[in-house]
């Protein structure tokens, strides 16, 4: 029976949770669960399995943006029905995964992918983000959706995407390189172990719209809303009941603004994004790691973000040439040292990045080994 | 304290702070019945909800809860 | 042609990724979403932030579906007069499942459900896991919420202060290494958990990841509050002969993972023996030696030659507790807490540690504080006595350099009540 606004809770369904997965793993994925016994990389973006019944699968990676509509996924549901029995797979970082049994569907697969343009001209379904290359940006929502961006999301990867696209398709840099993008520091989805993070920082203390805040907002959960402490209650010069932020303890993270919306921290000159690099997630060789800041702040510069795009480009060229094989970018910069990872990528190395906040210490070098 | 006590307790300590701030953590309701255990007073806030004396006010990444139909955004956000 | 001019954002269809602008104005031309306006007037609100350089999005809400308090979040723009069709935008997050897998069906029939009751627009997938619904109006989220549950037995996903959806990486589905099934314990947390997920009862987020190996393709070590990494504890399987087909070149190395650049000949000693952390391989020409014992499985070797190694059979998990991005103590990645748990259905051992976890924290987490917050506020020792676990060296780096051990009274001999009279019979005044 259809929903009945008039009587909103009968037959009310809850906490059934998501669809069980084995509904939609391909039936070689199915029949071979849990007997893989290794895997190889075609070329860029495509893979094979091989199970122990001697089955294989193989997989085509394209790239997705991560904001989809509607009639792009329908797209994908008519590839993979025509190509592949009706099945698909999305990957953590917003790449589309096609599987056909038979290594003869493959090249018709990827032929087929190749093909699909957008009228303008970009790919629809670029083939790529295995192995030792660039794989695609994951990112958060930006301008299209987030109340406390710094910068977009979205276009930022875009452009930077465009930058570094011959490495999504490649698997020519010494080790996987992984770039991740958050609009602000809240990092609602995280970058701080990424070998290369895209960062959007504010940089003013946000501005008291004195003469509505009482109004629009419940001044305590503004105050409590602060990490630091910095907002505490005032008086305005005409007796209004407001707010006042000690800009020296504001640490520009918007959760004020996120409670009252009288406190506009966003800035067109103020805010703008922050380059981190070096940090990993994988176990592989040497533990996790944390992404530095190596690029303070850059202005945010729509459509294109070119200054950005070439902060990153350089870093990884640099990075390419200079790296050795297995070396991710924070091992390669640990081993010839980060004054050298300043002087190679031309860098400059300002006040800003040496660490001030808590453990600050930790990060500051107590020894005579350094490099000239 | 009975269940019906503590949500008398709960909506009568709402009511008078309502003046100045109209949502709370969840922590809040523990001082304010705090002879109920934690996860209780947890079950009891999400039961009012659904009794419809209590609603949840979420930014995405905290949840706050109030009296329903309570605090200066309201109209705005329906 | 939409009813916005976006020279800016035109700009963004020029270069070979796809363009996300391309695929809002093909929803805008060819769309049946329900929300005709939004998809045109997003680009619109798109275009005026790209001309200003600030977000015109403000904060979230009470909206969401009666009785649950995750998987709606609220948003509105704050120019609703000039773009209606996104005044109003709120997000709804589906829980996706286990890794990610579709078929064209299910996928579809989402895609309908989306289609008659929002603006045509999606994540796939949000930063958490879920499949995200960008953009509805309040007077469809119950509608949409039935025809969820009833037509495609579907539920929402985990926001604000719950137990936020678990994540997987593939697992055994289609990954030689994962050592436990992933995408089962994960859709039976998700399950067991559900009250957690819909309802607030922390004092704030709590993630879950479940990565199959130490390669950590689903990122748990530093995005969730418990990080379930597979692991084993026996030995690495060899096949020698696979080993000596790597060295004579006969199969590639790294599945090919390098085989883009020229990089020389496949040296073994060199890519594999002198790059193992803990130096615990030798090969002398004929036979691969592993000294597993002193192997921290770091995975290197494996990802070099995965068709002569396979990792051990006595496999299970690490559970680390505690990553969190830098809001507000600095970021933290998890801390090893258990070396070794294992992995087999109903996983009570695993519920039983997440249940000590909660209970902990719901009674000493302040407002907003992570579980990896609270660990360094009340101490790791603490941490490990609500857990009625044992320390180990294991969980440290290091043992610490400071001897500022906060003693225990009940650990020094006689206590700390002491006699002063007795003091004064031996030292005079």
């Amino acid at each position: 029976m259809p929903y009945d606004p008039s009587d909103p809770l009968k037959d009310r369904i809850t906490d059934i949770g998501p669809r069980y997965y084995a509904e939609f793993m391909p039936p070689v994925i199915q029949n071979n669960k849990g007997k893989w016994l290794y895997h190889d990389i075609l070329e860029p973006g495509v893979l094979m399995h091989k199970a122990e019944s001697g089955d294989e699968v193989y997989t085509v990676r394209v790239g997705g943006c991560r904001l989809m509509s509607v009639e792009h996924l329908r797209e994908i549901c008519q590839i993979a029905d025509k190509h592949c029995d009706g099945y698909l797979r999305f990957t953590t970082r917003n790449n589309i995964e096609f599987m056909v049994d038979s290594k003869a569907k493959v090249q018709p697969l990827v032929d087929d992918l190749k093909s699909r343009k957008f009228p303008a001209g970009s790919n629809k379904f670029p083939i790529g983000g295995t192995g030792a290359g660039v794989t695609n940006i994951v990112h958060t929502q930006g301008w299209a959706h987030c109340h406390t961006p710094a910068i977009d999301a979205s276009g930022v990867v875009k452009a930077v995407m465009d930058g570094i696209y011959d490495e999504f398709g490649h698997m020519r840099l010494p080790a996987p390189v992984r770039v991740s993008l958050a609009c602000c520091l809240n990092m609602c989805g995280a970058v701080h172990c990424s070998d290369i993070a895209i960062l959007g920082i504010h940089r003013k203390p946000p501005m008291i719209d004195t003469d509505w805040i009482d109004k629009l907002c419940e001044l305590p959960l503004a105050i409590a809303a602060c990490p630091t402490g910095a907002i505490k209650p005032a008086k305005s010069e005409k007796g209004q009941k407001t707010l006042e932020v000690n800009a020296e303890r504001c640490m520009f993270c918007g959760n004020c603004y996120t409670m009252c919306a009288a406190m506009p921290l966003a800035d067109e000159d103020g805010s703008g994004i922050a380059i981190l690099v070096g940090g990993k997630l994988s176990n592989r060789i040497s533990k996790p790691k944390f992404s530095k800041v190596v690029i303070p702040f850059i202005p945010n510069e729509p459509p294109r973000w070119d200054t950005t795009v070439a902060a990153v480009k350089n870093i990884l060229d640099v990075y390419a040439a200079d790296a050795r094989k297995y070396e991710r970018l924070g091992e390669w910069a640990e081993r010839i040292g980060w004054e050298r990872f300043f002087e190679k990528t031309n860098i400059p190395f300002t006040h800003h990045l040496i660490d001030d906040y808590r453990f600050a210490y930790t990060t500051w070098r107590q020894s005579t080994q350094f490099k000239f | 304290m009975t269940e019906d006590e503590a949500r008398q307790l709960i909506l009568e300590t709402l009511k008078s702070k309502s003046k100045s701030k109209s949502k709370f953590y969840l922590k809040d309701f523990y001082a304010i019945v705090p002879d109920m255990k934690n996860r209780e007073v947890k079950n009891l806030v999400n039961k009012m909800v659904m009794e419809g004396h209590l609603e949840y006010w979420s930014s995405g990444s905290t949840t706050l809860i109030g009296l329903k139909g309570m605090g200066k955004q309201h109209a705005e956000e329906d | 042609m939409g009813k916005h001019k976006t020279p800016m954002l035109d700009e963004l269809e020029k270069g070979p990724w796809p363009s996300f602008v391309s695929d809002i104005k093909q929803q805008v031309e060819n769309g049946k979403h329900v929300l005709k306006e939004a998809p045109d007037d997003l680009l619109g609100v798109m275009e005026l932030s790209y001309e200003d350089r600030v977000t015109h999005w403000k904060h979230g809400g009470i909206v969401g579906v009666f009785g649950y308090g995750g998987g709606i979040i609220g948003r509105y723009c704050d120019q609703p007069t000039n773009f209606p069709g996104v005044a109003h935008f709120h997000t709804v997050r589906v829980n996706q499942p286990s890794s990610k897998y579709y078929t064209t069906k299910f996928l579809g029939d989402l895609l309908d459900l989306w289609e008659k009751h929002g603006s045509g627009l999606t994540n796939m997938h949000g930063s958490t896991g879920d499949i995200v619904f960008l953009g509805t109006t309040t007077d469809h989220l119950e509608p949409l919420f039935f025809e969820m549950t009833h037509e495609l037995n579907q539920d929402l996903g985990g926001s604000g202060s719950n137990l936020r959806t678990p994540e997987c990486c593939l697992g055994k589905s289609r990954c030689q290494y994962a050592c436990y099934d992933t995408q089962e314990v994960c859709h039976q947390l998700t399950n067991e958990y559900q009250d957690e997920l819909h309802r607030p009862a922390f004092p704030y987020k709590f993630k879950f990841k479940f990565d199959g190996c130490p390669n950590g393709c689903v990122a748990s070590i530093a995005r969730s509050d418990m990080s379930v990494i597979g692991t084993w504890r026996d030995d690495i399987r060899i096949d020698q002969k696979a080993v000596a087909a790597y060295v004579n070149g006969e199969i590639k190395p790294n599945a090919g993972a390098h085989s883009g650049r020229d990089w020389g000949k496949f040296d073994i000693q060199k890519e594999v023996i002198a790059l193992c952390p803990t130096n615990c391989m030798c090969y002398d020409g004929k036979t691969l030696e592993i000294n597993n014992r002193e192997c921290t499985r770091c995975m290197h070797c494996l990802n070099v030659m995965p068709q002569a190694l396979r990792v051990g059979v006595d496999q299970g998990a690490s559970v680390l507790f505690g990553a969190k991005a830098p809001i507000l103590e600095g970021a933290q990645m998890s801390t090893l807490t258990v070396p070794f748990i294992p992995m087999e259905p109903p996983y009570d051992e695993l519920k039983d540690l997440i249940e000590k976890v909660w209970d902990w924290w719901m009674e000493e987490g302040k407002n907003r504080e992570r579980l990896g917050e609270l660990i360094q506020r009340k101490s790791f020792q603490e941490f490990l006595r609500v857990l009625e676990l044992d320390p180990d060296p294991r969980m440290v780096d290091e043992p610490r350099s400071n001897p500022y051990i906060f003693w225990k009274e009940e650990e020094v001999e006689g206590g700390w009540t002491r006699d002063i009279e007795a003091y004064r019979a031996k030292h005079q005044r």
